[in-house]
């Protein structure tokens, strides 16, 4: 057990045991190698199954619209996971009053799926430390760099600290550089149109409508998905080039000033599409126009869904820019 | 029989069947392995320690496939047809081959034939390729299945190192091999060594025995809501499982076409009825349907597992859930719970 | 090499013309739609499967399927009856039809009635709302002069919520002349000019109390109805194995393949739609 592990349960325990919340929502140790699973501690006793580290992958956020707002939660938060809960509270989705943030600066999530890459094999265990993860296979043992091992969204965050934790567990970690998403959706945009589409397309075809990135998700809350709608329906229903078009880009779309970049859906997908890159153009737009990012704090409303009298520019023909 | 491949004649012996068969065998696209069609240049991956990711069920039943073309102006049918050419499948695991022979008892027998997976399945050939080294997340010998079982095949390989033993297990592939010399009985002996081998490797994931009627009491348990309680509710478990057949009808307007989705039992959707009234409101029910189907209802349908323990609903889940253990404690709450009070 | 399998494909609709369309209710939220064969061959095949119970699959091309039970009997002429509740899409776009518009039909599909293992019983038939269309279908089989001495006594217990959703108001009028039977009508709530029972189903199956003796009892209704009418009957004493129920699910294929209707290891619409309450008792509770 890891010294953030013990803290983290001493305050779950305490959290419990003094009757402050009715769950505690964290990670317990996986049943498949590499694979921590999201979890939820209601009794003390529990608790020595809950683990943390690099692999633990979901946005625990994403849990929240499951608990009527009367429910106290405590949960862990990494930065994203703040910002997150954050986001969620301004569209009223859980009273802030009612969740306790157990707050962890956050190193980065491991991307499983670049373990197995590296190599090449099937991974039996593996071991954590502050910058590599040994990982044990039929033949052999590797010792792996962790940067190279983290998730793209991570590897780019900004925000690794948690920003409106009720606790704080572990030192704070530097900010992370704006540039890397921002050069990121550059290049993007530096793309032709033709390659911009080419791009897209050789992303979004690969999709099974499996909508794990939808239900990854902690924005993507809706009780019905335009995309279930029948009456009428919106996009084309099977794995068409159509189909799966209008399912990216329209989910895409959904998330503006929203999307809060913690990867959380392609983490998910189980075909490797690429997602962030759209979501990521939009924020920087998002930025771009109104200085706006998601999750920042518990009050912004995000600019598409607030509206003002003294809104800078009235609804126009012909679009924002114009 | 049994016959000697040597891995250099490989390409050569897929070339050969390229002239008569649409060959698709395990190719590299993207990050993981599919089945794609055989080129001289294709880079097989053989030797990888998982299957393909995609389930090879859809080169049977694809994921979308119109099954009904019309006017829509004028109400009028036009003929449909379900093209299948001669096809190897070459390197599909004894898992995923078996899954095709269970599905054979949803499309291919009874009453109610379907005519695109038979169509499909008559002119398809299965060379299977089995597992030496079985991953961490598979589970087929606790699943009436196992790295070496040839239930659907035409014929097995065992990679020996330098060479692979063929064993023929139809008439229908006679063809394929009948230019490889025999194997004599030390390769026999090596091959059976290897294949028990790779058996033994196995933990045994669940007991099988006595499990359905374990799961079948415990049915309204508080049990699936635990299960259940992180799963996301996306359709990975089911899409990517080679043996889960739910599929939904959807006409598409526009194209005129009444089209043959997969679905999965796993979304809020799938039960939902015109009325509003949705039999299975949350995960804990639809995750219920999901187990109870594969390891209670298949047994009734067709007396057998609906399930081969190939794992990818293991490995890909995004929360990291994992049936084998999912199984095993639905089943021990039998004997923990109902058997104490 | 493509395989031509038109002629073999079970999700290929056989073309229905319309012959009939006309509201049940007053407030139009019923409407019955009565089909013709545009082929011959169609229509003896149908035919030659139809059992009262079945259902079949309804097509409007562009808009999907909708599963519907039969509303009619086969001696009753060379078309099949359907009355629609308008719901979702396909309901709504079934409810568009006027006569001489072309639609699919799928079916006979399901099980239908055991009406082989009922003869010389006495027949209690307790239906409630849209679901009573089967029911009428049964009722219209039995009093085919020549089914008619196959069974014993016939009572109908019909019940819906107001008159004006009182459905084949005309056709059940006439019931009340016929020796051979008895009816029952009921509404939820008194309405001015209704002479006949105001009250829940399963209460006016109470007040009627009809025997159990050599008798089978069928109900057809909303699930509340079912709910409630099925321990009414079992507490006048019809054994479960004498309760026969037809049960509703969402539907696709109607094959038992696509898998959606299940109720543990039964699909609704192979094995189903008609139960026994004995069996549906031996089934998990997943409806």
């Amino acid at each position: 057990m890891t010294e953030l592990e013990q803290k983290i349960r001493a305050e779950a325990a305490r959290l419990l045991s003094e009757g402050l919340v009715d769950v505690v929502m964290a990670f317990r140790k996986e049943d498949a190698p590499l694979r921590p699973q999201p979890a939820f501690f209601t009794c003390v006793e529990d608790l020595e199954n809950l683990i943390y580290n690099g692999l633990c992958a979901n946005n625990l956020a994403n849990y929240l619209t499951r608990y009527p707002d009367e429910t106290r939660i405590g949960m862990l938060v990494r930065g994203c996971e703040n910002r997150s809960v954050n986001a969620l509270v301004v569209e009223k989705q859980h009273s802030r009053q009612n969740l306790y943030l157990i707050g962890v600066p956050c190193t980065g999530i491991i991307d499983w799926r670049k373990v197995v890459a590296l190599t090449g094999e099937d991974i039996l265990g593996y071991e954590e430390t502050d910058s590599s993860l040994h990982v044990r296979t039929k033949r052999q043992s590797y010792q792996l760099p962790r940067r190279e091992l983290l998730h793209a969204s991570c590897q780019r965050c900004v925000h690794p600290n948690p920003l409106s934790a009720d606790i704080v567990l572990g030192e704070a970690l530097p900010e992370g550089d704006p540039a890397l998403i921002r050069e990121r959706v550059e290049a993007f945009e530096a793309l032709t149109r033709a390659e911009r589409t080419a791009y897209f397309k050789q992303e979004a075809e690969r999709c099974i409508r499996c909508y794990a990135c939808r239900e990854a998700c902690p924005m993507c809350y809706c009780e019905e998905c335009f995309v279930d709608h029948n009456s009428p329906r919106w996009t084309e229903s099977g794995t068409t080039p159509a189909g799966t078009h209008a399912w990216h880009i329209i989910r895409a779309f959904h998330q503006t000033g929203r999307c809060t970049s913690c990867g959380a859906c392609e983490r998910a997908c189980p075909m490797d599409i690429q997602m962030t890159y759209l979501t990521d153009k939009l924020g920087k737009d998002m930025w771009d126009s109104y200085q706006f990012a998601a999750g920042m704090d518990a009050k912004s409303q995000p600019p598409f869904a607030s509206f003002t009298l003294d809104d800078r520019k009235h609804f126009q023909a012909g679009g924002m820019h114009s | 029989m049994k016959y000697i491949l040597p891995k250099q004649d490989l390409n050569a012996l897929l070339e050969r069947w390229s002239a008569e068969y649409a060959v698709l065998a395990p190719q590299k696209s993207g990050a993981y392995a599919e089945f794609l069609p055989y080129t001289p240049r294709s880079e097989l991956c053989l030797e990888e320690p998982h299957n393909t990711r995609y389930p090879p069920k859809a080169l049977f039943f694809p994921q979308s496939e119109a099954i009904l073309q019309y006017k829509r102006t004028t109400g009028q049918l036009e003929s449909i047809s379900a093209v299948a050419q001669k096809r190897v499948i070459f390197g599909i695991r004894p898992c995923d081959a078996k899954a095709v022979s269970l599905l054979d008892t949803v499309f291919a027998e009874g009453d109610n034939q379907d005519p695109f997976w038979q169509a499909r399945r008559a002119e398809t050939l299965l060379i299977g390729l089995g597992c030496h080294a079985p991953c961490a997340t598979c589970f087929c010998t606790s699943a009436e299945s196992g790295p070496f079982h040839t239930d659907g095949l035409d014929a097995l390989l065992t990679d020996l190192g330098e060479i692979y033993l063929v064993e023929l297990l139809s008439e229908r592939a006679a063809g394929l091999f009948d230019a490889l010399a025999p194997a004599s009985s030390i390769l026999q002996e090596n091959a059976q060594a290897v294949q028990s081998a790779a058996e033994c490797a196995l933990p045994k994931a669940f007991e099988l025995d006595g499990l359905k009627g374990k799961l079948d009491r415990v049915f309204d348990q508080d049990i699936w809501a635990q299960l259940a309680q992180s799963c996301l509710g996306c359709g990975i478990c089911t899409f990517l499982c080679p043996t889960c057949f739910c599929f939904d009808l959807v006409d598409e307007a526009q194209r005129d076409t009444r089209v043959r989705n997969w679905d999965t039992c796993m979304f809020r959707v799938y039960s939902l009825e015109a009325s509003a009234h949705n039999p299975r409101p949350t995960r804990k029910e639809r995750t219920r349907q999901r187990l109870m189907h594969k390891y209670s209802y298949w047994w009734e349908h067709a007396d057998k597992l609906g399930c081969t323990g190939c794992g990818r609903c293991v490995r890909y889940c995004p929360v990291g859930l994992d049936i084998r253990a999912m199984i095993r404690k639905a089943g021990a709450y039998e004997n923990e719970v109902l058997h104490a009070n | 090499m493509p395989t031509d399998i038109s002629t073999r494909n079970p999700y290929q609709p056989t073309p229905m013309r319309v012959l009939r369309a006309y509201y049940e209710s007053t407030d139009r939220s019923l409407k019955t739609l009565e089909l013709s064969f545009e082929n011959h061959a169609d229509r003896q095949a149908f035919f030659r499967k139809f059992n009262p119970g079945q259902f079949c699959q309804l097509s409007v091309f562009g808009k999907g399927e909708s599963p519907l039970g039969v509303a009619s009997a086969a001696w009753e002429g060379d078309f099949v009856r359907f009355t629609i509740q308008r719901m979702g899409s396909v309901t709504k776009a079934l409810h568009e039809l006027k006569p001489g518009d072309t639609l699919g039909m799928r079916g006979p599909l399901g099980n239908g009635f055991p009406l082989s293992e009922w003869k010389g019983k006495n027949l209690v038939i307790i239906g409630g709302g849209c679901a009573f269309s089967t029911l009428y279908a049964l009722t219209k089989h039995l009093q085919y002069p020549q089914n008619r001495p196959d069974y014993a006594q016939l009572v109908v217990i019909y019940g819906a919520r107001s008159s004006g959703l009182c459905m084949y108001k005309q056709d059940i009028q006439s019931w009340y002349q016929r020796e051979d039977m008895e009816v029952h009508q009921a509404i939820d709530v008194p309405e001015e000019s209704w002479d006949h029972h105001v009250g829940y189903v399963p209460d006016v199956v109470r007040q009627i109390a009809p025997s159990p003796d050599n008798a089978v009892a069928i109900v057809c209704g909303p699930p509340i109805m079912t709910k409630f009418t099925l321990p009414a009957l079992v507490s006048l004493g019809f054994p479960a194995e004498a309760i026969f129920t037809s049960l509703e699910k969402r539907m696709k294929c109607g094959l038992g393949k696509c898998g959606r209707c299940n109720i543990g290891s039964k699909y609704i619409c192979k094995d189903g739609p008609v139960f026994s309450l004995a069996e549906l008792n031996a089934l998990p509770a997943d409806i």
